[in-house]
């Protein structure tokens, strides 16, 4: 056993020797990777990757001696079962006895002053309940990150829909009558609508300009940087709304309590949001405020900050009438009445010397946060992190605002602002490199981060995948051959051909040390199933919302207890019954949740070693391993000794709480250090045909790879990947929405166009794994970064298919005749 | 308008509803048959989740009023599938192949899959995807979908083949 470990040792030092001098190979190959940095990276290298095998060793759960062991399998969804046969309960589908519909009267001007709202004195009103904000049993206030939104306007109308009462009936036709038979009374005040009007008071410094917040991030001196340079680069970059568009509506039911409480169920990303945001208006204690998620239909943040609205409409009602009462959506109301991911312009400012050495960036980045500013501090937040992110530069600076307009707040979607960010880092990029007469992947090459160098926030880069998945989504795309056929919009050509690459990070999980300050906590519980074996319950407030977690997280407790998948569950979360693991965002269910369930499991595992070591193997030490207790030659199976210790102890409850390592340093006054425990890496190459004739844009293939960390499910995971790749081939080439008098003008789905099965590429995926060292099992974020570098892949292989560089998100046969003609 | 009474065979079971001839027949599927397995994502015929399938065509149930359709008619939805051999081959396909994600298309999709198999076990990937886009999905990006159909086509039990050109 002795010499076996030595022998593994050796092993380890050998491989790690390998890959650094694979690495210095490679450094000496780039002509651009010259001199101590690559010496100095390829020392770092080595010794990461040391550290790293060590490290992994511990951490990592042997797969080869454990049959048992499912991380890393493409297991079946858990709830694909009942999802095929049609049997999952998605809020509407809930029998609820008694149950009345709600209704919202909405304000129909965009900015004004609420005078009072008429009732129609003909309408018979004793059928039906109302509600306005007099009704409201606490203080009319929607807590998000500040509290400057209420639940019910009363005085300033700040959007056009902006809810002012809301109406319960027995039925939806009643309610909806009842709700057109107020008529509210606004003088109206002018509005801003538009982001193209944020850009103008922006630039004119206008002090109408209504900033929700800013913030900046400084590293060396830009303007140092800026007159070092030989060239300096200029782009303005602009993206409009994009609808999440899950496919089920929006949807909540609220129920009243008999202890004078509210039990809330429906569709929704984050359970204990509503509980938090909500307690204060309807005067509850949090604990009696109950929230269960219902099956989710989709989400992509559109159900993160909404529902808390929603669910408070309920309550509200529900607790006035006494009634359950629900408020499900139709798509007409959805997507005119819930959140957008947010309008963004972005301005770079870069400094170059001739060989390509990035001196200076210098970046702008302006929300869109509409009417309040609910979350979108924290979306500005990401984006600027990502702004600049990737590319080696001792001189940074970034601005940030997310300013006012009188439009439905922004609010989040797969990406949280790094979408908007990358789209105009990775089409400037491509004109950096226009600009040192280089080609785009080299720019990229000689610029991308390595393991060592440091991020805009001086943060020291510990991830090995960066530039590796540069490198190899090239390589497997055959870029530097397809690049030099691209057509450049030459005449005569029957299809204009054009590839395009960006290269991008994805933070993950909460910004610095943000997962550690909030206490993430999960349980496990074993105890006996429906069928009389041992079961084992994943128990955190984390939904399942089609991303997978549900079976990621029992993969992850499975795999520690040497179980099969079957003898463990994830149910729906339900705040009575679950701790509370965080919200369902910022791509941190996988790693953190996953890490804490991991915990769990640790200790689960730990506490029956010890049973049966008690019991099974007359005080001797047993090991769980491969689904069997073992001590010598004797062997018991989990089963056994699971099913003896619920008949003699009664069920075993673990909970462990998230940490993590101390070294993660953050500082959210002046944006410096770790901004994130953890950053996925990702790399697409999208190439494209253009109808020279009728402009249309035809997405062909996209090659994409990505370092996710260890990938705990890669059917799931690369299920994540095509459907973000296809919300942002939408956001890219189809995805327009735009505000006419205050309204969205693409308001149903024939008008708001989304990709079908005809409209997609051929997808190539890769994973290159390096599991991440702080968080066993080492999973990083997956759920987000498919959204991030599709668009910018895309405007760069259409510049290199037209000639045309486009710098407004969707890029459509119009925008491109537009800019053609201008051009002739 | 005077409630109209109809006798349909729903899943191979004779069902019969009274109901206002205008009610849409997603409608009188999900709460007067009680088969809320068909999804309404849009009203308007773009999503195609409440496609089922109507005299052995697929249909999106909520352009229809059910006043038109005549007694007799055979109805499958998302429920009936696993009655018969192919629709558990179809399910199987489905789960293993990761064509399912937040759920709430599929059973329009799956519907889709078993309509078009129904009539044409060996479909190219062209077919395939034709035969889907009227049925949107956010979550999947439709590759996986894709490969459920061509695995369910390679296991579908004999019966009328046509080879694709």
């Amino acid at each position: 056993m002795y010499i076996q470990s030595i022998l593994k040792q050796v092993l380890i030092i050998f491989l790690s020797l390998k890959a650094a001098n694979q690495a210095l190979k490679r450094s000496r190959a780039s002509p651009y990777d010259k001199g101590s940095r690559s010496i100095r990276a390829t020392l770092g290298y080595f010794l990461h990757t040391l550290n790293l095998r060590l490290r992994l060793r511990e951490i990592m759960p042997d797969t080869k001696t454990n049959p048992a062991g499912v991380v890393g399998k493409g297991v079946a969804r858990l709830d694909a079962e009942d999802k095929v046969r049609g049997r999952s309960g998605y809020v509407d589908d809930l029998e609820i006895p008694g149950c009345w519909i709600g209704h919202l009267v909405r304000s129909l001007v965009p900015h004004g002053r609420l005078r009072g709202l008429k009732r129609d004195p003909y309408f018979d009103w004793s059928r039906v309940v109302v509600a306005t904000p007099k009704d409201i049993p606490g203080i009319n206030v929607v807590v998000m990150h500040d509290r400057s939104m209420p639940l019910l306007a009363f005085d300033e109308v700040r959007y056009l829909g902006e809810p002012l009462a809301l109406v319960a009936a027995p039925t939806a036709r009643l309610a909806s009558e009842a709700a057109a038979s107020i008529t509210p009374e606004i003088d109206a005040l002018t509005p801003i609508l538009t982001l193209n009007e944020l850009v103008s008071l922006f630039k004119s410094e206008d002090p109408r300009l209504f900033r929700l917040s800013s913030q900046t991030i400084v590293k060396g001196d830009v303007e140092k940087g800026l007159s070092e340079a030989d060239h300096v680069v200029e782009g303005e970059y602009t993206a409009g709304h994009q609808e999440q568009l899950y496919l089920e509506p929006q949807g909540m039911v609220a129920l009243p309590e008999a202890n004078g409480g509210v039990f809330i169920q429906g569709s929704l990303q984050c359970p204990y949001y509503v509980v938090q945001e909500l307690h204060e208006a309807l005067n509850l204690p949090p604990g009696k405020i109950r929230v269960k998620q219902a099956a989710v239909g989709g989400a992509f943040g559109g159900k993160e900050d909404f529902p808390t609205l929603l669910g408070g409409y309920c309550a509200l009602l529900a607790l006035k009438s006494g009634r359950p009462v629900k408020i499900v959506f139709d798509r007409n109301q959805d997507i005119r009445y819930t959140t957008k991911r947010h309008p963004a312009w972005v301005r770079h400012r870069t400094g170059l010397k001739k060989d390509g050495t990035i001196t200076a960036m210098r970046v702008d980045y302006l929300l869109d946060g509409g009417a309040y500013l609910t979350l979108s501090d924290v979306v500005m937040y990401r984006g600027m992190l990502h702004a600049a992110m990737g590319y080696r530069c001792e001189n940074i600076f970034v601005n940030g605002l997310v300013a006012r307009t009188n439009t439905f707040p922004s609010g989040a979607f797969r990406g949280f602002g790094a979408p908007q960010a990358i789209w105009g880092l990775e089409s400037h990029i491509d004109k950096l490199a226009q600009a040192c007469g280089m080609e785009p992947h080299e720019f990229r090459l000689k610029n991308g981060l390595r393991l060592g160098d440091t991020t805009p926030t001086g943060q020291v880069l510990e991830e090995m995948g960066a530039v590796r998945v540069l490198d190899e989504a090239l390589k497997k795309s055959g870029f530097d051959g397809k690049i030099r056929r691209c057509s450049h919009g030459r005449r005569g050509e029957k299809k204009w051909y054009g590839i395009g690459v960006s290269f991008f990070a994805h933070g993950s999980g909460f910004t610095g040390d943000g997962e550690s300050r909030i206490g993430t906590k999960a349980a496990l519980d074993l105890d006996f199933g429906l069928d009389a074996k041992p079961l084992v319950s994943v128990r955190v407030s984390s939904t399942e919302i089609g991303q997978g977690s549900a079976t990621a997280l029992s993969q992850i407790a499975a795999d520690e207890l040497s179980v099969g998948i079957e003898s463990v569950g994830c149910p729906y979360p339900d705040t009575a019954l679950v701790p509370n693991s965080g919200p369902t965002v910022a791509s941190r269910t996988t790693m953190i949740v996953g890490a804490t369930v991991h915990g769990a499991a640790v200790k689960m595992k730990k506490a029956l070693e010890e049973y049966a070591s008690d019991t099974f193997f007359k005080g001797q030490s047993a090991v769980l391993k491969g689904g069997f207790f073992r001590c010598g030659s004797k062997t018991f199976s989990f089963q056994e000794v699971a099913g003896d210790y619920l008949k003699q102890e009664g069920p075993l409850h673990i909970v462990h709480q998230f940490t993590l390592p101390p070294t993660i340093k953050w500082d959210q006054k002046t944006f410096r250090g770790d901004a994130y425990p953890g950053y996925s890496w990702g790399c697409n190459v999208a190439e494209v045909e253009v109808d020279p004739v009728t402009l249309e844009i035809h997405l062909k293939r996209v090659t994409s790879c990505y370092d996710i960390g260890r990938v705990i499910n890669p059917l799931l995971a690369k299920g994540q990947i095509e459907g973000g790749l296809t919300q942002a081939a939408g956001y890219a080439l189809m995805e327009k929405i735009g505000i006419k008098g205050g309204r969205f003008d693409a308001d149903r789905l024939q008008t708001y166009i989304i990709p079908t099965a005809l409209d997609i590429p051929e997808y190539e995926i890769h994973f290159i794994e390096f599991p991440y060292e702080h968080a066993a099992p080492g999973a990083k974020g997956v759920g987000e970064i498919p959204m991030d570098g599709l668009a910018p892949a895309t405007a760069n292989a259409v510049y290199q298919a037209t000639g045309l560089r486009m710098t407004d998100l969707p890029i459509t046969p119009e925008k491109l005749y537009e800019r053609l003609n201008e051009k002739r | 308008m005077r409630n109209v009474k109809r006798t349909w065979n729903v899943n191979g079971e004779r069902r019969t509803a009274e109901f206002p001839p205008m009610r849409r027949l997603l409608d009188v599927l999900r709460n007067d048959l009680g088969l809320k397995g068909s999804k309404e994502g849009c009203g308007e015929g773009e999503c195609g989740a409440c496609t089922i399938i109507l005299n052995g065509d697929p249909v999106v149930s909520c352009l229809i009023p059910a006043g038109q359709i005549a007694d007799g008619s055979e109805i499958i939805t998302v429920e009936g599938l696993e009655k018969t051999d192919s629709g558990r081959i179809l399910q199987q396909a489905y789960i293993e192949k990761g064509a399912v994600q937040c759920g709430f298309c599929i059973p329009g999709m799956i519907v889709s899959s078993y309509s078009l198999l129904s009539k044409n076990s060996n479909p190219s990937n062209r077919e395939i995807r034709e035969a889907h886009a009227g049925n949107l999905c956010r979550c999947t990006g439709y590759e996986n979908i894709v490969k459920a159909v061509r695995r369910a086509a390679e296991q579908w039990p004999a019966g009328k083949r046509v080879t694709s050109a």
